[in-house]
């Protein structure tokens, strides 16, 4: 039963009860009133009437006496016409009663009277006879005689009659009055009864309705409070309270819904700001820093006090923006913030892009700056987002990369000069730059014959830098000889100024003196470059320069990544520039082997050779060249057996030399070793004492006796063969590595000291300068080292 | 007939955004402060939009703001202040006086003549 089905049942029940008391109550007024009206219009009166039969009894009995009594006979015969008129009215109340009696002992009595009255009236008859016939005395006897007794007999019975008229009306009034009171009896118990039920009824509805209404008012008051949508009301009923609940739960389902789907938003926001490698901010009303920011922002402005800090402070204190713009700024966010969309597209041009921030250490972070506003749903500006990149690294690959680019070009200016031609205009260049010097320093005002000659010089290297292409160099060259022109004026605007001239001038010798670097170092060009002959010098190939160059003008100078690949792959170009591979070099050596072997009986050997990412540098390739062709040479003649001896000896009948180049503590060491029968050194040992170079009882360590190879006039073979032995021995080989500060070691690889042959290696150590790695940089591991080599054909 | 109505005190700034708004199609008249450029409002009833400085003499920017602002007639109209510094006091005034935009100076005509252009309908 749903709850409206209780309430009509309760307002049916409360007329249905009305209804009763009020049908009852009318019923009982209705029958009460009968009762009165039997009561009061036959009872009482009836009553009344057999009192009154007395007194005419009184009067009919005082008549007859006083027509008895009459002094004369007319005074008797008027009494008699009045006696007749008081028969007549006894009579008639005697009737009277006999139609009112009710009971049985009423009729009884009224019988009883009516006898005596017949009895009474003849008496009086009689007496009224002897009076008329003036026998007075006789009418006197009768009237006490018999009137008398008949009189009394009568005025008994009417009394009596009386009485139980009276005694009739007194029951009458009683069983009125019972019944009223039962009335009102009636009436009340069945309003209290009705009341009872209405009360149990409305109960019902109360514990049914109210209560439960009030139970899921607090429940929701409570879920509302607590913000805990994953709680449920119970539902325990199927009318609309039920229904109602159930409504609110799917209201409760979706807004824990749509709350988990808020929160795991806030949560992605929360992650993004944690973990995205950018600096985000929101300025608020008053320049305000949001108290949300990305995490990022803090290693970018490193700090940690960020929130609610003045924007103006936070970001741009330190900064090489002038007040003004400072001032500017400030203004834009008051223009902006609270305000129409609109103001931003007014101001926004005037929030920097880019700032340079000095940090509190001196450091300078370049931070590229990104606005946008953030509006609310009337289109108003609520906030200013702002995002903050460190672009200090970007910027300075960028300018590394333009430097690259720079280099590479002034290669290719200097690749297409003659070494000889470009050789003699460097050192004319820095004559007249020396000169020019020399003439600024001495003067400290303006001369005519001065600045002539300075403009003159200045001319002169722009005209043969201009000759040969130097074009970098001709624009700085140009820039300095315009002073000197607006100097040579007839009214300069403006004035001599030493020390403006002298750097302006330092500005040249450096760039000159860059060229003859990169002429020098990068491209291995030094000196006029016919000395010997033979001129070494790279072929760069102009298409790599070129593609190079092209790689640096169309990267991304946004993108760090490309930047930094860009980057590498030049520095990788310009670092490789006037290298080639160990194995480039030694390769003429290599190719010499089989033919070698061939003439020693022996198989010709395999060769490893692991440079481990290092290139040398082409001017030291002459000297590997000369020291590693005695080494290897001698290897394969003293260390690598025959094919019988390596037969019994149960190795490979091809001997294995291994080199292994690598940079270690500051030198580029280059170890050879063979798996030959090792260092003779009982051998070396006995020469050095036949050749006088140690005495014969000389106690030598084996180290010591293993150098003794160094020493001038040495030679280990048996024989003059056509391989070794050829006068240069090792002594030569140390000396060519000497004369590039290196020095030559031999190094035990076993434990046999004081065994007649020992394994070993000779490490040739250099100056780390004649190596240079190939692999630099994140990508290097995967670049491709014979590409990278092709671009530089090495003219031998 | 004027489109717009330049109030600024200083002849450069005025002649400055007045020329550039010229070039960009749009008719200007000019007032040198406040009370002028009420009068020249009252007298021109084309104008749809007020571009005006603030601090001005005989009667300032935002006074004038409020002084178009009491009239019916000029329900019509925008205004937008050239300003150099924004107090909350200053803003308060300005929005109570309806003021719809605040451009900071210096004045550059095309990164707000897209948006003028729109205020002028």
């Amino acid at each position: 039963m749903n709850i409206r089905h209780r309430i009509i049942l309760l307002v049916v029940l409360s007329l249905t009860a009305m209804l009763s008391i009020g049908g009852y109550a009318v019923l009982q007024s209705r029958w009460n009133a009968s009762e009165v009206r039997i009561v009061t219009e036959g009872i009482v009166p009836s009553a009344l009437a057999s009192a009154d039969l007395v007194a005419h009894l009184k009067d009919v009995q005082l008549t007859t006496m006083e027509l008895v009594s009459a002094p004369d006979a007319k005074l008797a015969l008027q009494t008699e016409d009045k006696l007749k008129t008081d028969k007549a009215a006894l009579k008639a109340a005697i009737e009277q009663q006999a139609s009112q009696a009710t009971s049985d002992t009423q009729r009884g009595l009224v019988v009883q009277a009516k006898e005596s009255l017949d009895n009474y009236f003849a008496a009086i008859d009689d007496a009224t006879r002897f009076k008329l016939s003036n026998q007075k005395e006789m009418a006197e006897a009768a009237l006490f005689g018999a009137v008398g007794e008949y009189q009394r007999e009568i005025q008994s019975v009417v009394e009596t009659l009386r009485i139980e008229k009276n005694r009739s009306k007194d029951g009458a009034i009683t069983a009125l009055n019972n019944s009223l009171a039962q009335t009102v009896t009636g009436i009340s118990a069945a309003a209290l009864t009705a009341l009872a039920i209405l009360a149990a009824v409305g109960g019902m509805l109360y514990r049914q309705v109210v209560r439960p209404i009030g139970r899921m008012q607090s429940m929701m008051t409570e879920i509302a409070s607590s913000q805990d949508f994953s709680r449920r009301l119970p539902v325990e009923r199927e009318d609309e309270i039920g229904r109602s609940i159930v409504a609110f739960n799917t209201m409760l389902a979706k807004i824990e819904e749509s709350s988990a789907q808020l929160r795991q938003k806030t949560a992605d926001i929360q992650t993004m700001l944690q973990n995205m490698p950018q600096g985000i901010l929101t300025i608020a009303d008053g320049n305000r820093v949001h108290p949300e920011y990305s995490v990022f922002l803090e290693s970018i402005f490193e700090t940690q006090a960020i929130a609610g800090r003045d924007m103006m402070e936070l970001v741009f204190s330190g900064t090489n923006l002038g007040s003004d713009l400072l001032s500017q700024i400030e203004a834009v966010g008051g223009a902006c913030i609270g305000e129409d969309a609109m103001n931003f597209e007014f101001n926004a041009h005037l929030l920097p892009g880019e700032i340079e921030k000095t940090l509190a250490d001196g450091r300078v972070k370049i931070l590229d700056l990104n606005w946008s506003p953030i509006t609310d749903a009337d289109g108003n500006t609520v906030r200013l987002l702002l995002c903050v990149r460190d672009v200090t690294e970007l910027r300075k690959l960028a300018a590394e990369a333009n430097e690259q680019k720079r280099e590479l070009e002034i290669i290719g200016e200097i690749l297409a000069v003659s070494q000889e031609k470009f050789h003699e205009f460097i050192a004319g260049a820095l004559k007249f730059v020396d000169e020019n010097e020399a003439l600024i320093r001495q003067r400290d005002e303006l001369q005519t014959g001065t600045i002539d000659r300075l403009f003159r010089n200045m001319h002169t290297i722009k005209g043969n830098a201009r000759t040969y292409g130097l074009l970098h160099l001709t624009n700085l060259v140009h820039e300095a000889e315009q002073t000197y022109e607006a100097l040579r004026r007839p009214r300069p605007d403006i004035a001599w100024d030493q020390e403006q001239l002298l750097g302006e001038l330092n500005g040249v010798r450096a760039e000159v003196e860059r060229y003859a670097r990169i002429n020098e170092v990068s491209l291995g060009r030094k000196g006029p470059g016919r000395r010997g002959g033979v001129e070494r010098y790279l072929m760069v190939d102009r298409e790599q320069i070129q593609h190079t160059l092209q790689r640096l003008e169309t990267v991304n100078t946004g993108n760090m990544r490309e930047l930094v690949a860009a980057r590498d792959e030049v520095h990788r170009v310009l670092r490789l520039l006037g290298t080639e591979s160990i194995s480039h070099v030694l390769s003429g050596i290599f190719d010499s082997l089989p033919s070698l072997a061939r003439e020693l009986g022996k198989v010709a050997p395999m060769v490893t050779i692991d440079d481990n990412g290092y290139v040398v540098r082409s001017q030291a390739g002459s000297l590997l060249k000369n020291v590693f062709m005695h080494l290897i040479r001698n290897a394969v003649d003293h260390g690598l057996e025959t094919v019988d001896e390596r037969m019994a000896a149960g190795k490979p009948l091809a001997g294995l030399i291994s080199l292994d180049a690598n940079v270690r503590d500051g030198q580029f060491q280059l170890a050879l070793r063979d798996d030959g029968r090792g260092l003779a050194l009982a051998r070396i040992r006995r020469i050095a004492v036949n050749k006088g170079l140690i005495g014969e009882d000389a106690q030598l360590d084996d180290v010591t006796t293993a150098r003794l190879i160094f020493q001038a006039g040495f030679s280990t073979a048996s024989h003059v063969t056509e391989v070794s032995g050829r006068g240069v021995g090792m002594d030569a080989v140390l000396d060519f590595v000497k004369r590039e500060h290196g020095r030559i070691e031999i190094m035990f690889l076993d434990d046999a000291e004081g065994a007649d042959f020992r394994q070993f290696q000779i490490v040739v150590c250099l100056p780390d300068s004649f190596a240079v790695r190939v692999d630099i940089g994140p990508d290097a591991r995967d670049a491709d080292l014979p590409v990278a080599e092709k671009a530089l054909q090495a003219a031998v | 007939m004027a489109q717009v109505l330049v109030v600024d005190d200083s002849s450069t700034v005025r002649n400055e955004v007045c020329d550039f708004l010229k070039a960009n199609g749009l008719t200007v008249s000019a007032a040198v402060d406040g009370r002028d450029g009420l009068d020249k409002l009252k007298a021109d009833p084309g104008i749809k939009l007020v571009v005006s400085d603030v601090n001005m003499p005989n009667m300032d920017g935002l006074t004038m703001a409020e002084k178009i602002r009491g009239e019916q007639r000029n329900a019509s109209v925008n205004i937008i202040m050239l300003t150099t510094e924004n107090s909350p006091a200053m803003k308060e005034r300005g929005k109570a006086a309806g003021v719809k935009g605040w451009i900071v100076k210096p004045f550059n005509g095309p990164a707000v003549v897209g948006s003028l252009k729109k205020l002028v309908g």
